[in-house]
């Protein structure tokens, strides 16, 4: 912007790059002296998959699950919290009086507490209200085989499902009060001017809502609906508090059983990293896609 | 007319909530002990004002967060100039840093900063905290900031180079000013984000609000009371925060 | 718009009456004992929480120890199928007491405080406290007595009879509370907490993987606690069948014949890692 960025080699870039590796040799070398640990990477994959040595097939073990439980809990808290965000976002930019004031109050509220609280909150107090009642997991039990499996793919088999919903109800509780301002904000952003022509057109109020201002919205709220996506992926690590067995909860369960501390919390980061990376780049790239079309 | 009807129904709709909630309050077979609360906030010991537990991690809390909010915003600023810079290196470094930060929960990071590099560095569990929670946030705030310099009109740099300014006058007499007023929303964001997100540090026995919380918990069974207490701890914080720095932007505006 | 908000009102309407149901039925079921409960439904769901050997996960991700024996053979003797709800320990009572499972089979101590929320059987193993220190921090020390200074720094975890031994002989020591024990001798393999206090045999297993760092300084455990299922108060009927089936299993020879094998040998390590 006040210069342009050049690509050479000054003095500066040597200075950065000789503190950079200075920092990393010193952190390596008082690792390797304060702290004796003996790294065991060898041990790693077979957490991911493991052969059986009875039959011979391949299974999917702690970790991987665990990398799929997360993957599962984001996606379905995402569906959920876009559901329960739209409506309130859409309540809050263009309801009355009451529907502005339940909006604001369900925003507010979710955005003050920490994800921590509110996790602990909802799974001692409110699910134990109506969602152990319900008995889902003797429900899923009692379901054919196939059921089952179905349902397990998707979501949980019947040991984790009530953990798992809990947990899903929660995400998409706090996730949706975020999406409810992008939904908002989206809403709040198309030109008065598109209301005015509508209006002069003859179309309704809620006609307009629906058929011109919603459609534009969301093709505004697309992208940051991705990006919230991808936040929900890193808010699903709070969930192991409660014992679901995501990725950070195998994670810390095969540490407490191996000791294997450095190997296990850097594989774990860079699986995060992958994952909301390489999801944050595709939807760069759809972005750019769009632009271009718009 | 219309007006009343909107707060009638609001003043329902709290109703139906509070309605729910006293439901669920006496349907768990829960033996409420509200009273056995106050203790943990405060007592009064012969006429002297003795801070209870819960109080004491609220203090631990706002200690890390208000040092929290400090650093970030410093490593923040550094960090957007850094990527707006001349030099490729210092755009890469802060690249690098700025997406390894924001493509790994908080979580993670905090424990990985406490088990495996502040062993390594020698580093305290408090400072580790605060340093997780600063390299964190700095890093959502080096990129509020970075879009907040790259929006500042083109036209207003080059009027400014047009007339002569260097590109350190530039900075500080056109840049940083507007940065400022865009930095104040920024701020409460932030600091909202901390105060919660200072809440995780309980994970490596910080003894924060939420930590003491859980102890008091553990120790008591009073499991509602405590967690509920807690919630209402943190939302009067962020709700004063929020709400004092929103009097500040107003005022701020008048002066502008 | 005003179809959403009546949505919603009648959204929470509908909340607020499956709550009542949830609530009535509730009541209804702890009129009923959890043993009918589980005959009925085929299935007996337990909460505990990993504790190495007392339940753990081996390499293939099955959960295996001492405890997880004891539960799979009592649903054998009940023929129905087990569940295991692994849980954060320091929340497994409320997750008890909310109906998140039927029972805790986890080697929790019975203490009167943790009694007076909910009923234990009686034991079926009995447990005490030991410590593992390091030995450049703790270096000399052999009593409890030397562990009970301001200086002196402990790490156990939440929730455990652990931290309230702990914290009831060594009352002037500083404490490090963690979820789980490994994140506790994390902090003591580091040197950056002086001992971690924990149930016998585990501070002993764990001074022998480190035998350059870490040494148990008391010769004998400095508790003696019984260890029993806990379960939701006023089930009379579950107490009772409970009771007699740890008694039987003491009988049989079968607990002991457990314990040793967790306990006493290490047979079971190559089964983790």
């Amino acid at each position: 912007m006040l210069k342009k960025k050049s690509n050479k080699f000054t003095l500066v870039d040597m200075a950065v790059v000789l503190i950079v590796i200075a920092a990393i040799s010193f952190f390596f070398s008082r690792m390797g002296n304060l702290l004796d640990y003996k790294w065991e990477w060898d041990l790693i994959p077979g957490y991911f998959i493991f052969k059986d040595p009875v039959t011979g097939t391949f299974h999917s073990n702690m970790l991987l699950t665990g990398f799929f439980t997360t993957i599962r809990l984001s996606f379905w808290a995402t569906v959920l919290g876009f559901l329960l965000g739209t409506i309130s976002g859409m309540m809050g930019a263009k309801g009355s009086f009451s529907q502005r004031f339940a909006s604001r109050l369900y925003v507010e509220t979710i955005r003050n507490i920490p994800s921590l609280v509110l996790v602990i909150l909802f799974y001692y107090f409110v699910s134990s209200q109506f969602l152990d009642a319900l008995r889902l997991d003797l429900w899923l039990r009692n379901q054919s085989d196939t059921i089952q499996g179905a349902v397990g793919f998707f979501l949980a088999g019947p040991e984790r499902i009530n953990a798992f919903v809990s947990a899903v109800l929660a995400l998409a509780i706090y996730e949706g009060a975020y999406i409810s301002e992008i939904v908002r904000g989206g809403i709040n952003g198309i030109d008065q001017g598109q209301w005015e022509a509508a209006w002069s057109v003859g179309l309704s109020r809620s006609k307009t809502f629906l058929g011109v201002i919603l459609p534009q919205a969301f093709r505004r709220v697309a992208f940051p609906l991705a990006g919230q996506f991808i936040s929900t992926i890193k808010d699903s690590a709070i969930v192991s508090v409660i014992s679901i067995q995501e990725l950070t909860f195998q994670g810390m369960e095969l540490m407490a059983a191996t000791f294997l501390t450095f190997e296990i919390w850097i594989t774990i980061a860079v699986l995060y990293f992958i994952l909301t990376f390489s999801l944050s780049r595709m939807v760069a790239i759809l972005e750019k896609k769009f632009s271009w079309q718009q | 007319m219309k007006r009343a009807a909107g707060v009638i129904k609001s003043v329902v709709l709290l109703g139906i909530l509070a309605a729910v909630l006293v439901g669920g309050y006496q349907n768990l077979e829960y033996n409420w002990q509200w009273y056995r609360l106050s203790p943990y906030f405060f007592s009064i010991e012969k006429g002297q004002f003795v801070k209870g537990l819960l109080l004491d991690g609220l203090v631990i809390t706002l200690k890390i967060s208000s040092l929290g909010l400090v650093f970030s915003i410093l490593l923040g600023s550094f960090s957007a100039f850094a990527r707006l810079s001349v030099s490729p290196m210092l755009r890469l470094s802060a690249w690098v840093y700025v997406e390894t930060i924001r493509n790994t929960p908080l979580l993670i990071q905090i424990f990985i900063l406490y088990f495996v590099i502040s062993p390594v560095l020698d580093i305290s569990a408090f400072w580790s905290a605060v340093i997780a929670l600063s390299l964190f946030e700095g890093a959502y705030a080096s990129e509020i900031i970075r879009s907040g310099i790259i929006n500042i009109p083109a036209g207003q740099v080059e009027a400014a180079q047009s007339i002569g300014l260097s590109v350190y006058a530039t900075y500080v007499k056109v840049i940083i000013p507007q940065m400022l007023r865009q930095t104040l929303p920024m701020l409460a964001g932030q600091s909202v984000s901390l105060i919660k997100d200072s809440a995780l540090v309980s994970t490596i026995s910080i003894y924060d609000l939420t930590m003491q919380g859980q102890k008091i918990v553990s120790e008591t069974f009073l499991t509602f009371e405590i967690w509920f207490a807690v919630a209402v701890c943190y939302l009067s914080i962020t709700a004063t925060l929020s709400f004092l720095i929103r009097r500040v932007e107003n005022k701020m505006r008048y002066i502008n | 718009m005003k179809k959403l908000f009546y949505l919603l009102a009648v959204g929470l309407a509908l909340l607020g009456y499956t709550m009542a149901v949830a609530g009535e039925t509730g009541a209804k079921l702890s009129q009923e004992s959890i043993i009918e409960k589980i005959q009925k439904e085929g299935v007996i769901r337990v909460g505990m929480a990993t504790f190495v050997p007392w339940a753990m996960k081996d390499k293939q991700g099955q959960l295996i120890g001492f405890e997880i024996d004891v539960a799979k053979k009592l649903a054998q003797d009940m023929g129905v199928e087990i569940e295991f709800i692994p849980t954060a320990w320091s929340g497994i009572i409320p997750a008890l007491l909310t109906g998140k499972f039927d029972v805790i089979i986890g080697g929790m101590g019975v203490t009167p405080v943790r009694n007076l929320k909910v009923n234990f059987t009686v034991p079926y193993d009995y447990s005490g406290m030991s410590m593992v220190a390091h030995q450049k921090r703790a270096a000399g020390f052999s009593r409890i007595e030397d562990f009970n200074k301001p200086e002196v720094i402990i790490a156990v975890r939440m929730g455990t009879t652990a931290e309230q031994a702990a914290k009831k002989y060594m009352p002037t020591a500083q404490f490090k509370l963690f979820e789980n024990e490994s994140q506790a001798l994390q902090e003591l393999n580091l040197g950056r907490v002086h001992a971690v206090v924990s149930s016998a045999p585990m501070p002993a297993f764990h001074a022998l993987k480190y035998p350059d760092k870490l040494f148990v300084p008391l010769k004998e455990n400095f508790t003696k606690e019984p260890i029993g299922f806990a379960l939701k108060k006023g089930d009379y009927d579950a107490l009772n069948y409970f009771n007699n089936w740890i008694l039987n299993m003491h009988a049989q020879g079968f607990l002991k014949e457990k314990k040793a094998y967790w306990f006493e040998s290490k047979k079971w390590e190559n089964l983790i890692k």
